[in-house]
């Protein structure tokens, strides 16, 4: 993450030195992603409209549309009529990525560079530029940071989000990241990445199991939820919880040294400001950004916390 | 002689009983002995009181829902409505409106409960002065409640910010009178309170008549669009009860509060053994639907019978197979 | 007393028996509803079954269609012993039942209706027009002239009527078995039926009728066979049977005074006043006044406005005009407020409109009047209890347990119901559509006798009803609608079928007297 933010850095003067008329260049860029439908694609939603601000504030000349959908079915809708608008760019969030793979085919037909965030599409060469955050690694990293606390020994349950790719991935990550320990998964259950499910999960775990070292459940939404669980039940044994994604509660909690929240795994819904950064440079610095961008999946710690803490996002 | 007529009565009055009436609590009962089988900390006293205190949301909404469904009406925004409800009344919470921690919860509790029932108000009327069918206005409000929502949180959530009021409020969900929670007493007080006004009060007596037959209800002098509305208006009032309860226990509402509330609501008013088409109404029965269908997702994590991936699976079976009992045993 | 003639000797002789049952009983739990039943159809005659509601007629023609299961004894069609298994199996071998209830869905077309169920087809294809013509010829052999592309719902009940006959006759019969076909039906409308009737008797089939209407049996039925309390009274030539005679075969006992004695109506003062009223759709300008103790007929034929004025003036339907209560200027918005100001409708619709068919007869008699039962805020359910009491008790009404569903009472008592469901408002004015609609002639007696006696109370009566003989058997004053307007009064010695009929149809008096006949 931190070399992705200089590189951001270098970009931006870059963009300050270019020449005047570049800049005055009409570009359309559209902007497809999810509605707001959790926290996570809340902080995408924000980022987004941010960045539009900036964006068009920096560049006279680009014009950004910002289009949410509820469903994969109505950002086919949506991503149609985009394109019939005449857009040169596109920057897309879908919903999923077997569904939307076609639709986002067809507007690259029509000559739009595309940009596609967080996750992949099933055919890989559509993409002009691919940004995304490191599912895989999210769940490593976690797994790692557990076994290290837990001295490579103990027993943990997991909260999973729903079942689809992002979560497989941060699930198979996490295995692996615990691989060749004595760590025990007791329990893995779905919790829809909402705090309400993971609420009610965490107490039936409770009530399962007389003694948990650590709970994962891969989603910061969902540790409010399991944070208030363990609350209620009294339990001492559970000595902290891992979440992910970098919500700025649970990043408040690691600076401030919470012991149940020790650390955090970030996923930065601000990535989409990054992808229409990018794109933008595509079109008004003569700089190279095909290609695929993985951001890290930073480990949040006391020390460096305040770099991650946006307490004016929604997220 | 007289030993004939005790032994006459007692079977009359045993054949007597509406079995269907008593369906849902057979059906619980063999939920509670399956769920003892597959894992003997169910029955443990914790795991019972959690599952039945946060059951405490659905069954409350679904003895409002009870109201409106025995009325011939439905209303699918409960949900959304509950997050708005809960979105405005946080939002209160952190505006520092009234000065003193008990002052300020009870006030934006006054306040909750009047959106909730305005929020009811409104689905009753757009219903029954604009003859519009229910399904589709609560279709619609369903969205406007949950866009409203999402529109004052910005896309994220809406937090209850003071610490020391988040504090102040979080015992409501999670301390006890007696050693019961006080989500189920507002279980309890809300179900009696509903039963009492369905079944011993005039209103009551008017709600069952226009579900019945709407027809018969105006020739008997009934003015069914006002018993129709004041239906949503007590459901309004029961999603904001609820609304009272979950917020103490997270402190914040989001995009995801309420989600799908309005379908288990719904059945778990029909487990419950009330007529979708309308003219039967049963209270205890809602309730006991509610805490069926809190206890099979318990069965579910607390066994290891499944997979994770057909736990979905189960739940639905589960729902079909109660309501194949009830109706065998109505059919007797 | 006139002497119940010998039943009939002559029962058609083995070799032309289509039909015959021996010893049919029915049981339904430890009640027996029908007892060692014996009939014979013979090809070609029209076979009337009259009894009084609960006698048994439904539960046998039930029998007969297969819809239900003798407990004991044998049915033989053609001479051959059978065992059915359901309508279906009584269909295919030529038994055909035209229900009483109007049976049609009423969003498909007449042609859709008549094929449901047996639709023709031209490989996986409707063949629309085969079924088209084939509706058309079905409902033209019945003497009327549909267009079988219109939507039922849009048909008179009497189209609608005919519409259903012609579907029962689209399969091979050779009996077919009217239940009640006439109940809903006008006297112009009925002539034409028992025309039909006639025409498929011409065609060697035979013909169960099972009708409340004694004269238009006496017109129709070769013979009678009456059934009382489950048992076979006896089968009769219906030439040696008047309907009186019919009436008191049912019964059991004298009934020539159908229509309770009125002590001279004396005429008070004008309670209701309407001028000028107005019911979009339905009536015009019509206006009409009702005394102190009176009783008040409307007649007409279905669809002349009856109803509509009447629920107009009491606010059950959008409506313009004068009403004035005692002399003061009223307008009611709703039931409600009608009720409220003493004028109580019972509808001529009991199933739809009056009776919640789904709750017991408690909830049913206090819907009404329920804030005589509230108590603070409570509904005092021992009051109620004793209010049921009351009512099964003064209005007799027959049910074996308090906890049945109004839906599970027979017509008569289920108007009984209703009307002590309306007499507990404590009424000054009465209107009452259709009173006797499907009931028996027993009970008829007892709702006569109410309402005559309501008038006695000082009530005033309004008699709605297509039944011209009872309108003049128990009302002071006659008003004939045509056509959603009032077209005239008749009263005293004028009160005959003839001008009642001249009025409602615009007919000349001699044709009058040709429809009144067979009424």
């Amino acid at each position: 993450m931190k070399s992705m933010l200089m590189g951001l850095a270098a970009f931006a003067l870059a963009s300050a030195a270019t020449a005047v008329q570049a800049q005055e260049r009409q570009v359309n860029m559209a902007v497809s992603i999810p509605a707001a439908d959790h926290g996570w694609t809340g902080g995408v939603v924000y980022h987004a409209e941010r960045a539009k601000k900036t964006l068009e504030a920096r560049y006279p000349g680009l014009k950004i549309t910002v289009k949410t959908s509820p469903d994969g079915a109505t950002q086919a809708n949506a991503l149609e009529d985009l394109t019939a608008q005449g857009i040169d760019a596109l920057v897309t969030l879908p919903h999923n990525s077997d569904e939307l793979t076609d639709p986002i085919r067809q507007v690259k037909e029509k000559g739009v560079f595309v940009t596609v965030v967080d996750r992949a599409l099933s055919d890989p060469t559509i993409q002009d530029l691919y940004v995304a955050g490191n599912n895989p690694e999210l769940g490593r990293v976690a797994g790692e940071y557990i076994k290290k606390e837990l001295g490579g020994k103990g027993d943990i349950v997991v909260i999973r989000g729903l079942p689809i790719v992002i979560d497989e991935e941060r699930q198979k990550g996490f295995d692996e990241g615990i691989k060749g320990s004595d760590i025990k998964v007791l329990d893995r259950q779905f919790g829809n990445w909402s705090r309400d499910d993971a609420f009610k999960v965490m107490q039936d775990y409770l009530a399962k199991y007389k003694k948990i070292d650590a709970v994962w459940c891969q989603d910061d939404d969902m540790a409010v939820g399991v944070l208030e669980a363990i609350q209620q039940a009294d339990r001492t044994d559970i000595k902290f919880v891992v979440g992910g994604a970098g919500m700025k509660e649970m990043i408040k909690r690691v600076a401030d040294g919470d012991s149940m929240i020790p650390v955090d795994v970030l996923y930065p819904p601000a990535m989409i400001a990054t992808a229409m950064e990018l794109t933008a440079g595509n079109f008004y610095d003569q700089v190279p950004v095909r290609g695929s961008y993985i951001l890290d999946a930073t480990l949040v710690t006391k020390e460096n916390a305040q770099e991650f803490y946006f307490p004016d996002s929604p997220f | 002689m007289s030993n004939t007529t005790v032994v006459q009565t007692r079977r009359r009055s045993i054949s007597d009983i509406d079995l269907r009436a008593v369906a849902p609590f057979v059906a619980l009962a063999v939920l509670f002995g399956f769920g003892a089988m597959v894992n003997p900390n169910f029955l443990g006293l914790d795991n019972l009181t959690n599952v039945v205190t946060r059951s405490a949301f659905i069954a409350i909404i679904a003895v409002g829902a009870t109201f409106v469904i025995s009325a011939g009406g439905l209303d699918l925004s409960v949900g959304s409505m509950s997050a708005f409800v809960a979105g405005t009344m946080i939002l209160f919470l952190n505006s520092g409106a009234v000065s003193g921690d008990t002052g300020m919860i009870a006030t934006a509790m006054l306040l909750a409960l009047a959106t909730g029932a305005l929020c009811g108000l409104a689905n009753g009327l757009i219903t029954t002065l604009g003859r519009i069918e229910p399904f589709i206005v609560t279709l619609g409000t369903m969205g406007i409640f949950r866009a409203l929502t999402i529109y004052l949180a910005e896309g994220g959530s809406i937090a209850i910010k003071s610490q020391e009021l988040r504090a102040a409020y979080r015992p409501i969900y999670f301390s006890d009178v007696l050693g019961v929670p006080i989500p189920v007493i507002m279980i309890l007080v809300v179900a009696a309170l509903g039963a009492f006004i369905l079944y011993r009060t005039r209103f009551g007596r008017h709600v069952t008549a226009v579900g019945s037959n709407e027809e018969v209800a105006r020739y008997s002098g009934i003015s069914v669009n006002r018993v129709r509305t004041l239906t949503y208006v007590i459901q309004g009032v029961c999603v904001a009860i609820a609304v009272l309860i979950y917020v103490p226990r997270l402190g914040a509402a989001t995009a995801t509060t309420g989600l799908l509330w309005e379908l288990q609501a719904i059945t778990a008013v029909v487990i419950g053994g009330t007529a979708l088409r309308g003219g039967v109404g049963r209270i205890w029965g809602t309730i006991c639907g509610a805490l069926i269908l809190e206890l099979v997702g318990n069965i579910m994590v607390l066994s290891d019978l499944v997979s994770e991936y057909l736990i979905g699976a189960v739940q639905g079976s589960i729902i079909i197979i109660a309501m194949l009992i009830q109706r065998s045993l109505g059919r007797r | 007393m006139s002497e119940i003639p010998p039943p009939s000797p002559v029962d058609p002789p083995a070799a032309k028996t289509l039909l015959e049952t021996e010893g049919i009983s029915k049981s339904f739990g430890p009640v027996e509803v029908l007892r060692d039943i014996g009939l014979r159809l013979a090809p070609g005659e029209v076979h009337a079954i009259i009894g009084e509601n609960g006698a048994g007629k439904s539960t046998l023609m039930k029998i007969l269609s297969g819809h239900l299961a003798p407990s004991k004894g044998t049915l033989k069609v053609n001479g051959e012993q059978i065992t059915f298994t359901g309508p279906v199996d009584a269909e295919e071998r030529g038994i055909v039942l035209v229900h009483q209830e109007i049976l049609l869905a009423p969003d498909l077309t007449v042609a859709q209706n008549i094929y449901l169920g047996r639709e023709l087809r031209k490989g996986i294809v409707l063949d629309e027009r085969a079924m088209a013509e084939g509706a058309y010829r079905a409902v033209l052999d019945l003497g009327a002239d549909i267009d079988p592309a219109t939507v039922v719902n849009r048909l008179s009940i009497a189209q609608r009527q005919l519409v259903q006959i012609a579907r029962a006759l689209l399969v091979p019969h050779q009996i077919v078995i009217f239940d009640e076909p006439t109940a809903s039906l006008t006297p112009v409308e009925t002539k034409a039926l028992l025309k039909v009737i006639s025409a498929i008797k011409a065609k060697n089939a035979a013909i169960l009728y099972i009708s409340h209407r004694l004269p238009e049996v006496k017109t129709i039925a070769d013979r009678v066979t009456v059934l009382r309390d489950g048992n076979l009274v006896g089968t009769y030539e219906a030439a040696d049977l008047e309907p009186m005679d019919m009436a008191r075969l049912m019964v059991g006992r004298d009934v020539s005074k159908l229509y309770p004695e009125r002590a001279g109506a004396k005429a008070g003062e004008t309670v209701l006043e309407v001028e000028n009223m107005n019911v979009p759709g339905f009536a015009r300008n019509a206006g009409f006044s009702l005394k102190h103790g009176e009783i008040l007929g409307f007649a007409g034929l279905i669809g002349a406005g009856r109803t509509e004025l009447l629920e107009g003036v009491l606010g059950l339907r959008p409506a313009q005009g004068t009403v004035r209560l005692n002399g003061n200027p009223v307008h009611f918005k709703d039931a409600r407020q009608s009720m409220q100001a003493g004028i109580v409708y019972l509808s001529e619709d009991r199933k739809g409109k009056g009776l919640l068919l789904g709750q017991n007869l408690k909830i049913n008699l206090t819907l009404a009047g329920l804030d005589k039962f509230v108590r603070g805020i409570l509904i005092d359910r021992k009051r109620e209890d004793r209010a049921l009491d009351e009512a099964i008790r003064d209005f007799d009404i027959r049910t074996g347990n308090r906890d049945l569903l109004a839906g599970q009472l027979s017509g008569g008592n289920q108007q009984k119901l209703l009307l002590a469901k309306m007499m507990l408002l404590g009424p000054k004015i009465v209107v009452i559509d259709e009173p006797t609609r499907g009931i028996d002639i027993g009970t008829k007696e007892q709702i006569y006798k109410f309402i005559t006696g309501l008038a006695a109370e000082g009530k005033s009566v309004i008699v709605i009803s297509s039944e011209m003989p009872e309108l003049i058997g128990v009302c002071d004053r006659i008003i004939v609608m045509r056509n959603g307007e009032i077209a005239g009064e008749v009263s005293g010695e004028h009160m005959t079928e003839a001008e009642i009929v001249v009025l409602a149809t615009g007919a000349t008096k001699r044709e009058a007297a040709l429809v009144a006949e067979t009424a």
